[in-house]
């Protein structure tokens, strides 16, 4: 039995119950404001998620930064950086980065449409499926950040004047833009209407 | 510990809300049972983890977060590696690291590390020295709460381990360009993110709610 169907909210932020009436607008004990789900929930995760794929297209494009080694400028996209670092015979360290700054954003952006398709039509997919989904979506969002500490460390540190230098490009701030559009989204997609759209009750033990 | 079954009882009117309890990824409803030391219960249905019973969790958690303030400073401001090439030397910090992408005009990208690597995770940290001292000094509690909101909505945000990943990154890639040698930093930026983890372990967020709420009802 769900905890709306017993007609009880349950506070957002600090997961205090409480009866659904007209009085308690508010959480009793943290003061957020209840919701018996997340407001709006579908509609800014798709926006947020169609900015982001927007984005992800320049930051895959643009040169995220460009090594300046003896005079010579060579600018390099994310891919590029990759495929340098498989010629270079950093097999680990160039799939570390591949997963992080490109499997990552793709499997993200592509599962927040699945679950919004499935939540607003029919799904194939079990409710369990779907919230291993979620949360595997929001927990793997942050380490697409990878890509630019790399960057920030690199371009401290190799600051030789004309001998070497690094910079970062215009396609990290796409990039930065992407993970943070992507991680946005995964906090306003309510995990709760996964399973408001299924009849599980039979699911569980 | 498996949590216990759905209360099956029509008439929920008359069950008292502290004896109900429910799933906060799928709204599952649940009765509440006492966990013992040490034990956590899971939501049956989606499997997320409903409540963590931890031992000590205040004292233990108010020496992690001293702990972790005190290695803050250096673990920012001390050099995490050098760079030696062709006799020169360069230094990074995590400060520094911030300062060059601000001096090569990328200045969303140096606000954004900035905020992710130093001043959200020490936001957290305070975050956190409030809610426990407010908990142990039984003081200031509705003010915590609302500190302890923000806590939550700053979470995720605090991004110390992918920070090592990207130290780590860093390293292999220059490692044969030049002479790398690590520094100190790097050593106090460890302990710093051991600190935190271990923290975010040991804090159980039921625990410190029902805390504050059981001191804000006295008060």
């Amino acid at each position: 039995m769900r905890a709306l169907d017993a007609g009880l909210i349950i506070c957002g932020e600090c997961h205090r119950l409480h009866r659904r009436s007209a009085a308690h607008l508010h959480c009793q004990r943290c003061g957020a404001r209840l919701h018996a789900r997340r407001p709006h929930s579908i509609a800014r995760t798709w926006a947020l998620l169609l900015a982001a794929a927007i984005l992800y297209i320049p930051a895959n494009l643009l040169p995220i930064m460009s090594v300046n080694f003896l005079g010579n400028g060579a600018p390099a996209t994310i891919m590029g950086g990759v495929i340098e670092l498989i010629h270079a015979g950093m097999l680990p360290i160039a799939s570390v980065v591949f997963i992080a700054s490109i499997l990552v954003p793709s499997f993200k952006l592509c599962g927040l449409v699945l679950l919004l398709y499935s939540v607003q039509r029919y799904q194939r997919l079990s409710p369990r499926q779907r919230i291993l989904m979620y949360r595997f979506i929001e927990w793997i969002g942050r380490w697409s950040m990878l890509d630019i500490f790399v960057i920030a460390i690199l371009v401290a540190l190799v600051r030789f004047g004309n001998l070497a230098s690094i910079e970062a490009g215009p396609g990290a701030a796409a990039f930065a833009l992407v993970v943070v559009l992507t991680m946005l989204a995964a906090t306003s997609f309510d995990p709760r209407l996964i399973w408001d759209n299924t009849d599980t009750d039979a699911d569980h033990d | 510990m498996p949590s216990s079954p759905a209360p099956s009882t029509t008439d929920l009117q008359d069950v008292p809300l502290s004896s109900l309890l429910a799933c906060h990824e799928c709204d599952l409803l649940l009765r509440h049972v006492d966990l013992p030391l040490e034990h956590k219960a899971c939501c049956p249905r989606c499997g997320y983890e409903l409540q963590t019973h931890r031992a000590h969790m205040s004292r233990r958690a108010l020496a992690l977060v001293l702990t972790a303030l005190l290695l803050y400073i250096p673990a920012n401001f001390l050099p995490i590696m050098q760079l030696d090439l062709l006799g020169q030397r360069s230094e990074d910090t995590v400060w520094s690291a911030v300062l060059a992408l601000y001096q090569s005009e990328m200045v969303f990208i140096a606000v954004l590390v900035f905020l992710c690597s130093m001043a959200i995770p020490l936001l957290k940290l305070l975050c956190q020295l409030w809610v426990l001292l407010a908990i142990t000094l039984r003081r200031g509690q509705r003010p915590a709460l609302q500190v302890y909101r923000l806590y939550h909505h700053l979470r995720e945000w605090g991004m110390l381990e992918v920070y090592l990943m990207g130290i780590l990154v860093a390293i292999v890639k220059l490692a044969d360009l030049a002479d790398l040698h690590l520094g100190a930093g790097m050593a106090c930026f460890i302990a710093l993110l051991l600190a935190q983890v271990w923290l975010e372990v040991s804090m159980s967020p039921h625990q410190v709610w029902d805390a504050l709420e059981d001191a804000h009802a006295r008060a």
